[in-house]
């Protein structure tokens, strides 16, 4: 195929342009204006795009990935199940967890298990959210509207099961929005084995 | 051969097999819960169900949905047959993947899904269950139950090692015929029918017979949990490597299941070897995995007691050799182990011998409350006496080997004034040893010669070493090193050629394979090239 050639021709300057004088007091009429409007005019005209971090902060959007939190059931234990599915779906592998078993004469036994050890290496996290994806029973969630405060020990990043509980998301709950059916609810699915059979 | 036509393939059988274990033999899945190879015909999980298209039809006169007279019509479709059951004959054609097939094993796999929790993210057998695995392979559409499914008891305590869970359970009653065939112990059964039945145990009886754990490995679903490995891992972390079981002299096959992310040997299965061990291991054998991480010695040590002093690898080596250069070689005592590789025990004896001493001697794992039986189980509770003692007669010319009562009668009579011994075990007291100045021990666990040892050399257990075990029948079954061993600490061979080579004796070893020419055995079950298997 014959290559197509498209000629663009420079745009013309106008004598004012090619001078540059007059473009150059343009500019600066526009940027001196701001100053002194920003620096000496009334407080409601300024136009100012920047905050004074970190004494101003900009609030984070409503989907903003945070700090993990684990969310509670209504007792203030964790909903987790330590299933390891977060772990499994974390592409940074910082999730560290170890299941436990309720006691036999617990009515969650059989039913469940709970995270004994539950370690999130926020260092090592990349906030991707997978975790809370692969999440089955909504027990991690990054809604805390925090990100890392900074430190200077890589240990206090580590956050343990104790910390991530005692974060609240952005409007200050602990649970989670998904109702839970606690063994002995009438709307719990293993009732009726009680009755027996 | 024989042969019939399964899928137009002909597939050979010997007189007597059925469909499913002739397609098994020549590596065929046909999709089933309640059959194994080493069990009874059960025939009630339905979904190996193949059309026989050779021979007499049998139809089924059934109701079909008319799309265009918008009503049910009598119609027929074929019969199906249990693959498990039917015996093959020459000359069958057998379909295991036409419609009228694929439509039954998704109409079986979603029966047996009708009353399932569904609880997956926390039952330990996710990732190797069959009814995932076949609900994504077979079962076209989602069940179209709608209601509450059937409850029945969660938890429930079988016995010291397993838990059961009537919920997940699909009744194939693989668990109740490996008690009843492989054990001899029918303590399982199975109560009420339809979906409200349940396995369980006999009245004033728990699982406690010892091959417990098979009950386990055979549940194709998460029915049945062991204790030991219940909420420990998942499955899909873990690795495998084909190991040989330490636990006594029958020397059965195992995957060795580990976490290459913490170096940590979480079980162990058995792995199939018609020769050995068919499908089975003991209970004593799954669990003989946790001597590879508990009560083991990683540190060396010279002095003993109080002048006891953790010194580091390097040292601990030119401690050996200082002190097996001052030792009298004709009273140095030389102990082999019937509980390490051949290769270690090999490597020792060739040393020895050429340092020029001629006190043999073998040292065992007491029998102690280890009891035979005839299923697996040997009386023999050291997995390699026979190689041990091969190494014996082919380096050393020694038929036989004295044990450690003798070793400790030849020390209080001063014939003995030195030692160096594989370990862990003696087989006998050996608390007269405290009393050398010499006692040089090469160890991967605490034990009686650890505790007498004057110098103490880690080394590392069979799950971190390639190596080779001789069971009681006179087989070499090799094994493959699953997990990385402690920092510097080597195979016991290793060390020893290391040792060697300081003294002035170059064996001129340095990898498995040379250790294994120059033994001159090449049977093997596992090659050590072999990569880690993936996990069933």
């Amino acid at each position: 195929m014959p290559a197509t050639t498209k000629v663009i021709r420079k745009p013309k300057r106008k004598l004012t342009e090619q001078t540059y004088v007059t473009e150059i007091s343009k500019g600066l009429s526009l940027t001196m204006s701001r100053f002194f409007k920003n620096a000496f005019g009334p407080e409601d005209k300024k136009e100012i795009a920047t905050v004074m971090y970190p004494e101003e902060q900009r609030e984070y959007p409503e989907r903003f990935r945070g700090i993990h939190r684990l969310t509670q059931r209504a007792g203030g234990e964790p909903r987790c199940v330590a299933c390891l599915c977060c772990s499994t779906a974390c592409p940074a592998q910082c999730i560290h967890i170890e299941p436990a078993e309720y006691a036999e004469d617990d009515a969650r036994y059989g039913y469940e298990r709970f995270p004994a050890v539950f370690v999130i290496d926020e260092l090592r996290c990349i906030f991707c959210g997978y975790c809370v994806e692969a999440c089955p029973v909504d027990a991690i969630r990054m809604d805390t509207g925090l990100h890392m405060p900074p430190s200077t020990a890589r240990d206090h990043f580590l956050y343990d099961k104790e910390t991530l509980l005692s974060l609240p998301s952005r409007d200050g709950t602990y649970e989670s929005g998904n109702p839970r059916h606690e063994p002995g609810d009438p709307t719990h699915p293993g009732i009726d084995r009680l009755q027996g059979h | 051969m024989p042969t019939f036509k399964l899928n137009g393939q002909e597939i050979p059988f010997e007189q007597g097999d059925t469909i499913i274990r002739a397609a098994w033999k020549a590596g065929i899945e046909i999709p089933h819960y309640c059959w194994h190879p080493g069990l009874s015909i059960a025939a009630n999980c339905r979904m190996c169900l193949v059309h026989i298209k050779s021979g007499r039809q049998m139809a089924m006169p059934i109701l079909k949905y008319d799309e265009k007279k918008k009503k049910y019509v009598p119609d027929t479709k074929p019969k199906l047959q249990p693959a498990c059951q039917l015996h093959a004959q020459e000359d069958m054609e057998v379909d295991s993947v036409s419609e009228v097939v694929k439509e039954a094993q998704s109409h079986v796999q979603e029966f047996l899904l009708l009353n399932h929790p569904v609880d997956c993210p926390i039952c330990d057998q996710a990732g190797e269950c069959k009814l995932q695995d076949y609900y994504l392979e077979h079962q076209a559409d989602f069940k179209r139950k709608r209601t509450e499914p059937v409850h029945k008891p969660k938890g429930v305590r079988f016995g010291p090692t397993i838990v059961y869970d009537a919920e997940r359970c699909i009744m194939c009653t693989r668990c109740i015929r490996v008690c009843d065939e492989l054990v001899g112990d029918p303590v399982l059964d199975m109560r009420e029918r339809g979906n409200r039945n349940e396995i369980v145990l006999a009245p004033g009886r728990e699982l406690d017979h010892d091959y417990t754990l098979m009950t386990e490995h055979v549940c194709p679903v998460g029915a049945l949990t062991s204790k030991d490995f219940r909420f420990k891992a998942r499955v899909w972390f873990l690795k495998s490597a084909p190991g040989v079981c330490t636990g006594c002299a029958t020397g059965c096959n195992t995957h060795v299941d580990f976490d290459p992310r913490y170096g940590k040997v979480y079980r162990l299965r058995p792995r199939d070897n018609a020769d050995v061990n068919q499908f089975w291991m003991c209970d004593q054998g799954m669990l003989t995995y946790q001597a590879t991480h508990e009560r083991r010695v990683t540190t060396p040590v010279i002095g003993r007691g109080e002048d006891a002093e953790k010194v580091l690898m390097d040292d601990v080596h030119d401690e050996v050799v200082a002190r097996l250069e001052k030792v009298e070689r004709g009273s140095l005592a030389v102990m082999l182990s019937a509980q390490q590789a051949s290769e270690d025990n090999f490597v020792l004896a060739t040393l020895a011998k050429a340092l020029g001493t001629d006190r043999f001697y073998l040292g065992e794992k007491p029998v102690g409350d280890w009891t035979g039986d005839d299923i697996l189980k040997h009386a023999d509770p050291n997995p390699n006496r026979a190689g041990a003692l091969g190494v014996a007669e082919s380096v050393l010319g020694l038929a036989s080997l004295p044990g450690a009562a003798q070793l400790a009668q030849d020390v209080e009579s001063g014939a003995v004034k030195s030692v160096l011994a594989l370990g862990p075990f003696a087989g006998a007291d050996v608390s007269a040893l405290e009393h050398l100045e010499d006692v040089i021990v090469l160890t991967d666990g605490e034990g009686p010669l650890a505790d007498v040892a004057s110098v103490l050399v880690p080394i590392t257990s069979w799950a971190e070493m390639f190596g080779t075990f001789r069971n009681a029948k006179g087989m070499d079954q090799s094994f493959v090193r699953a997990v990385p061993a402690a920092a510097d600490v080597e195979p016991a061979w290793k060390t020893l050629v290391a040792i060697g080579r300081e003294l002035g004796e170059d064996l001129g070893l340095a990898r498995t394979g040379e250790v294994r020419a120059a033994m001159g055995t090449g049977a093997s079950t596992a090659a050590e090239s072999a990569a880690p298997a993936p996990a069933e």
